[in-house]
């Protein structure tokens, strides 16, 4: 049943970055970034600059407490609950999957903007990829 | 001792504070341009050296035989490779290893726990490692979920007397895995954080 026939989706492989040297300038200020033309969003996670490919991503939150904003990104993993996507494609389920991650700033305006750019791609790419399933029906 | 060579804006762990490091027969040693603060390793105690692309440029990574422990320096240049190689190799007796990261941009892998380092790997390449040093707490939240928390600098380095300087870039506060372990697939009705 990996191919995934009968109305379910088959998953599709996406790749962020063929190598380092294709990373964004940005990631050196140890800030989240992203990246519109490539559809990744780069987390800084212990001096690392760690490419999430938009597909990956499921959606984003914000609050704030006290002084600080706090972003968090979910991510598709199996076993989630809420939205009838129980046909969600994983290329391996069995694989261990990073679900969330929750960073803060003190500048809760660049957290404002961070939110919306990633939540406008993941906007963008799904619309553009129903429009090409649609034209391959 | 004479340096063989010296780099600018070199930063010492997940330190802000740039420095300079120079190399020498002996070792290296560290400076920090605000603090003054010196950082050495002499080259009996290196045991193995890498280069790795990190958010900072280039990192030398010293994996040290005393305690198992490791330094790392960031901040270097790519063309700075050949230099550093060659004082490894002609002066530390270590080959200077390359460590290949994973780009995908996939969320899924493996974790592996190292001796100070928990690992995430993507198709047997690193993703990212975390300074297990540097979690605060961990949950089982869920058969299948497990949340890391992660210590704020503040916390990290409760220095009162320490200069303040500009914050570390975003702080990552948690991370929540999904791990499938040995629970039998199928029934599955998640107690669901969502």
């Amino acid at each position: 049943d990996k191919d995934g026939k009968d109305g379910k989706q088959s998953f599709k492989r996406y790749a962020s970055y063929k190598g380092e040297l294709a990373l964004p300038k940005e990631v050196e200020d140890l800030k989240i970034h992203v990246d519109r033309r490539n559809r990744t969003v780069l987390l800084p996670v212990y001096g690392y600059a760690v490419p999430f490919h938009i597909n990956a991503i499921k959606n984003t939150s914000k609050s704030d407490e006290g002084d600080f904003t706090y972003l968090r990104i979910n991510f598709q993993t199996p076993g989630q609950v809420g939205g009838k996507k129980e046909d969600m494609p994983f290329e391996d389920p069995d694989k261990t999957f990073i679900r969330s991650v929750t960073y803060r700033s003190a500048d809760g305006a660049r957290f404002d903007n961070i939110y919306r750019q990633i939540t406008d791609l993941k906007k963008e790419v799904s619309k553009l990829e129903a429009e090409k399933r649609d034209k391959m029906d | 001792m004479s340096a063989l060579a010296s780099f600018k804006n070199i930063y010492h762990g997940q330190s802000t504070e740039p420095g300079e490091i120079r190399l020498t027969h002996g070792g290296l040693a560290w400076q920090g341009t605000e603090t003054k603060a010196v950082v050495t390793v002499a080259s009996e105690s290196m045991r193995a050296a890498q280069w790795i692309r990190v958010a900072r440029s280039f990192q030398l990574r010293l994996l040290l035989s005393s305690d198992k422990r490791r330094v790392t320096f960031d901040g270097f240049h790519r063309d700075d490779h050949d230099k550093v190689a060659h004082i490894c190799k002609q002066h530390w007796d270590l080959a200077l290893d390359t460590r290949e990261l994973s780009y995908r941009g996939w969320n899924w892998g493996e974790y592996d726990i190292q001796t100070d380092d928990l690992q995430f790997l993507v198709a047997n390449k690193p993703l990212f490692e975390i300074p297990l040093s540097a979690i605060a707490n961990s949950n089982i939240a869920g058969k299948t979920e497990v949340s890391l928390e992660f210590l704020n600098p503040e916390q990290l380095k409760p220095d009162p007397a320490a200069p303040r300087r500009r914050r570390a870039g975003d702080e990552l506060v948690e991370m929540r895995f999904y791990v499938p372990g040995t629970v039998e697939r199928g029934e599955d009705d998640e107690g669901g954080e969502g």
